[in-house]
């Protein structure tokens, strides 16, 4: 999965395609790509933000401190945390969490698109993918910043799009 | 800024040397462990550091990056890797460890054969530089160390065929405000410390 996802983020930010291999990581597979310039590097957000920083878009691992911490804190949530959810009860904290916290942001970090958001966006895809109407709308703030960046110039790519009704049907719920 | 932790959570570690080391200004509070910090998580989330726009970081790790970007210092494709294989590769099998021995009551030894893979990964990367990144101490040494302090703060025997690692460990433990953090979180008792800490996670599978 992870392979496919950098060469999407590489197509994203008009780079070409980069050498790739996988490295056997307990039950999941670390990703490892050759630089021309280096020593190979390992992980996907390590080179995730190393191909943003090839491509000049530095501004998309924040541009204040404080959000290129945050940036990088959700890079790590993404690997520690959604590429771990094994229960439906995990699935549903984690959603609940991340709805609570876009309820007052566009964005992640910060009032422009970054790292953060595509690759958190790639991240739950299979899991939004899956949720029907009335979980979607349980979610409300997750399903306006999730359809917000799957429109964004570049990012969606092979992925499917997924697909939100904008007036609320169960408008009992909260 | 206000940076909250509790006692007894090995997570503190890092965060409070990288505190001492590059922050400035920043206001420590204790809390129990089970206490909510963070408005928009859940569950209880300790370390976590209060900024003073208003928001919130709840990963040790990026914390640690805070207090170092806050004093000038850039972040290359080398410290990205060590943070990440740290918190994806390192920390599952340093839980696992410390809840095996501390909770189980398990050997030692033979908890330790677990993370024998990780620690070689150090040492290996230790024989030609004097610290991971190169040759200053940076927000990578903090976040490894402060991973692996409550294992080997008391078998530090299992270093002995590891002397690259061995010696880095001792010239970042020695380091003064790595020595506070540890006098802060450990009080002089050994990990036992954890206890309640690790009781209250779920048992690594």
């Amino acid at each position: 999965m992870a392979v496919e996802e950098l060469t999407a983020l590489e197509k994203c930010l008009g780079l070409k395609a980069g050498k790739y291999s996988r490295r056997a990581q307990g039950s999941s597979q670390v990703p490892v790509l050759q630089t021309n310039s280096g020593p190979s590097l390992a992980g996907l957000a390590t080179i995730a933000s190393h191909l943003v920083t090839q491509a000049k878009k530095e501004e998309l691992l924040g541009v204040s401190l404080e959000e290129k911490a945050v940036v990088q804190q959700w890079l790590e949530y993404r690997t520690t945390r959604i590429d771990r959810l094994t229960s439906k009860e995990d699935v549903r904290t984690t959603l609940k969490d991340l709805n609570c916290y876009l309820e007052d942001k566009v964005y992640m970090a910060g009032n422009k698109i970054t790292l953060a958001d595509i690759l958190t966006y790639y991240g739950l895809h299979p899991i939004i993918a899956d949720l029907s109407i009335q979980e979607k709308e349980n979610y409300m703030n997750v399903s306006r910043w999730f359809s917000h960046i799957q429109h964004s110039p570049g990012v969606r790519q092979h992925l499917p799009s997924v697909v939100f009704i904008k007036n609320r049907i169960y408008s009992n719920v909260h | 800024m206000k940076l909250y932790v509790s006692e007894g959570n090995p997570h503190g570690l890092k965060v409070l040397a990288a505190a001492g080391l590059w922050a400035h200004g920043v206001e420590i509070q204790r809390l129990q462990q089970d206490e909510k910090v963070v408005p928009f998580l859940s569950q209880a989330k300790l370390p976590a550091l209060e900024l003073n726009t208003g928001n919130y970081l709840f990963c040790a790790n990026a914390i640690c990056r805070y207090f170092t970007l806050a004093a000038g210092k850039e972040q290359g494709d080398l410290t990205n890797q060590w943070m990440e294989w740290e918190a994806t590769e390192l920390q599952p099998v340093i839980s696992a460890v410390l809840y095996a021995t501390i909770v189980q009551g398990k050997k030692t030894e033979e908890s330790l054969a677990m993370v024998g893979k990780q620690l070689e990964h150090i040492s290996q990367n230790l024989t030609k530089k004097p610290f991971l990144t190169g040759d200053a101490v940076s927000v990578a040494d903090i976040v490894v160390w402060g991973a692996i302090f409550p294992l080997l703060a008391e078998m530090s025997t299992l270093l002995e065929d590891l002397s690259s690692l061995k010696n880095w460990f001792k010239k970042v433990s020695d380091l003064q405000p790595c020595q506070k953090a540890v006098e802060s979180l450990f009080k002089g008792k050994g990990p036992s410390v954890f206890k309640a800490y690790l009781q209250k996670m779920p048992a690594p599978s």
